[in-house]
């Protein structure tokens, strides 16, 4: 690892980051060790997306489309990331990328949709939703919509967990649906580096079992447990909304960057090793991400890309200072 | 307000719709006290309650949970007449034995170890073994107060409401409201919350007068201005009127939930069970 390294002393040393059981050191547990099994090769869409103008709904839905898959009859949960009261920055998934994701699977024959989601530290969700904008781009979106914070749970074992976590209450909408689609924003993120398709899942735990935030998973180890919610769900589908990303001190506090793609696939883990990318991030210093697939496996070459090369939309995003060492493409 | 016709058949209520929690039916119980008690279902809702306590004194936040949370601090907050001296007296002596992660004895060591010599002063976790935050630890607090100003003058119990005080002024966030207690995040200040700000003032309100206090109630006032949410709204109201201020908002919300109105109607309560 190239840059100053954050040590776990470091980050020990800082008082409130401590006290709230949050690591920025990378792991070194025995998961590190671990080896993986040369992954197949999988395919992931980058598209062009200039603005949140009408075009997104034919670009999201060609891109649903490209990956043929079976959607047709089946319950669809649409994830997307939903933080803080707040239209006119980039710190939710604009609400027209949600809504492109809606109609592209009713049209591809989803037999029932529904958007769900549960915000880390604000609890009036539906509030929340209004004031970025859902109200007023998806038709009938209450009734559309889950607050996964508060839905019905039910207690689901970890099998072979990474995080120190046995078992986690989960939300009964994902725990039924045939697809859960990740809508995340294209984001830096202040512990974990980049917040994409995987950290989105974070939202799926739910506030009303373990609070806001939902720290167990930071005494857990974020890394890992972004990692064990990723094997909960293996069906999932990515699209990210890269079309204005946030640079800087993400997830909340950055800066608007206009990056103007949307990136999409199968295999979340090399969606999310893609955008990082696009971003200027090397994905094997993710931690999650070499947890979830090991460095040899988020190597450029071991994903099919679709559409839009990396090198002729990526943009380098600004990180934080304990970041910038760390993580930065070379 | 018609909170039988939201009431599931287990006597407990939902946030909105679903199955019952605790943390719903607790403030549904205290807005019947201002809004007019419905005999059945106030008994229906304290059946639930008394049902649902668990066997180590504490509650789940739904019964489905196999785990103690927070919410006891709620159902402790209920009247010893309506709660029952014994369940209550289980509920205070669980809520004795929770703190943050972060106070144990273990973790300061290894903080010690670290180089790291701030203190983290005792306030309650959401979910046990995890971190203090300001929600639970205003909860706990209140639950307390309640307890003492009962006639329970446990030293302990003293303790605890001075250690919370003193969590919740240490988490104050720099624009001088709170947010849910993250103050600061790799050296970049956090802004505040309409609704941690209330929630943190009410817990206060028996503190001392101070310049923090003074700061918070500028940022409560500063709130009301612009939320726009029934609990934030709610919660501002009660947190200044905690402080003696009595004020509205002029923007009417929406209530989304069934807490949101009850939150709602204890904010708009000549005499609120929660400051009293």
């Amino acid at each position: 690892m190239s840059g100053t390294r954050i040590t776990r002393r470091d980050v020990l040393a800082s008082g409130a980051a401590a006290a709230a059981g949050i690591s920025l050191a990378r792991y070194t547990g025995a998961g590190r060790a671990a080896t993986f099994a040369k992954a197949p090769v999988s395919s992931v869409m980058i598209a062009r997306a200039a603005g949140y103008t009408m075009d997104v709904y034919d670009t999201v839905y060609r891109m649903v489309a490209a990956h043929k898959l079976s959607i047709r009859g089946k319950k669809i949960v649409l994830k997307p990331n939903l933080v803080e009261f707040d239209a006119h920055t980039a710190i939710n998934t604009h609400p027209v990328v949600v809504h492109a994701a809606y109609e592209a699977f009713r049209k591809l024959g989803a037999a029932e949709i529904r958007i769900a989601e549960g915000p880390g530290h604000r609890r009036a969700t539906l509030d929340l939703a209004d004031a970025a904008g859902y109200f007023e781009t998806v038709p009938k979106f209450e009734s559309a919509f889950t607050d996964l914070n508060l839905d019905n749970v039910a207690k689901r074992e970890i099998p072979r967990p990474v995080s120190t976590l046995q078992s986690l209450y989960l939300p009964h909408t994902v725990l039924d649906c045939d697809l859960l689609v990740s809508l995340p924003k294209l984001k830096t993120h202040h512990w974990a580096g980049a917040t994409l398709a995987m950290k989105n899942l974070f939202g799926l735990v739910p506030g009303g079992v373990y609070g806001w935030p939902k720290n167990v998973l930071h005494w857990a180890g974020i890394a890992e447990s972004i990692v064990d919610l990723h094997h909960l769900f293996p069906r999932q589908f990515a699209i990210v909304d890269g079309i204005v990303g946030m640079e800087g001190n993400g997830p909340i506090q950055g800066t608007p960057k206009h990056a103007g793609v949307l990136v999409a696939g199968s295999d979340v883990a090399a969606v999310d090793a893609t955008c990082c990318r696009i971003m200027g991030i090397d994905p094997k210093k993710i931690d999650y991400l070499t947890l979830a697939r090991g460095e040899e496996n988020l190597a450029a070459s071991a994903f099919h890309q679709i559409g839009e090369r990396i090198e002729a939309v990526q943009t380098s995003f600004e990180l934080i200072d304990p970041w910038k060492g760390m993580i930065r493409a070379s | 307000m018609d909170w039988k016709s939201k009431q599931n058949s287990d006597g407990g209520w939902a946030y909105a719709r679903g199955g019952s929690w605790t943390e719903p039916t607790a403030f549904v119980l205290m807005a019947q006290s201002v809004t007019g008690i419905d005999g059945p279902s106030f008994q229906a809702g304290l059946n639930f309650l008394g049902a649902t306590q668990r066997r180590d004194g504490g509650w789940s936040p739904q019964p489905g949970v196999d785990e103690s949370t927070w919410v006891t601090a709620l159902a402790a907050f209920l009247p010893e007449r309506t709660i029952g001296p014994e369940r209550l007296r289980r509920a205070l002596a669980w809520l004795k034995g929770q703190t943050g992660r972060e106070s144990s004895l273990s973790y300061r060591l290894r903080q010690r170890i670290a180089g790291n010599r701030d203190e983290f002063p005792y306030g309650w976790p959401w979910f046990p073994g995890a971190a203090a935050w300001v929600i639970p630890t205003a909860f706990g607090i209140l639950a307390f107060e309640r307890a003492f100003a009962a006639g329970d003058h446990d030293r302990a119990l003293r303790q605890r409401i001075a250690d919370g005080r003193e969590f919740l002024f240490a988490r104050q966030c720099a624009d001088g409201g709170w947010n849910h207690g993250s103050n600061q995040a790799l050296g970049y200040p956090g802004d505040s919350y309409p609704e941690t700000t209330g929630i943190a003032l009410a817990a206060l309100r028996r503190a001392p007068n101070s310049e923090q206090i003074a700061r918070a109630k500028t940022a409560a006032r500063r709130h009301l201005t612009t939320c726009r949410t029934a609990e934030g709204i709610a919660w501002l109201r009660m947190g200044l009127a905690a402080h003696g201020e009595h004020v509205q908002s002029a923007f009417q919300p929406v209530p989304r939930t069934t807490l949101d109105e009850a939150l709602t109607a204890l904010a708009s309560a000549a005499h609120n069970p929660l400051l009293s």
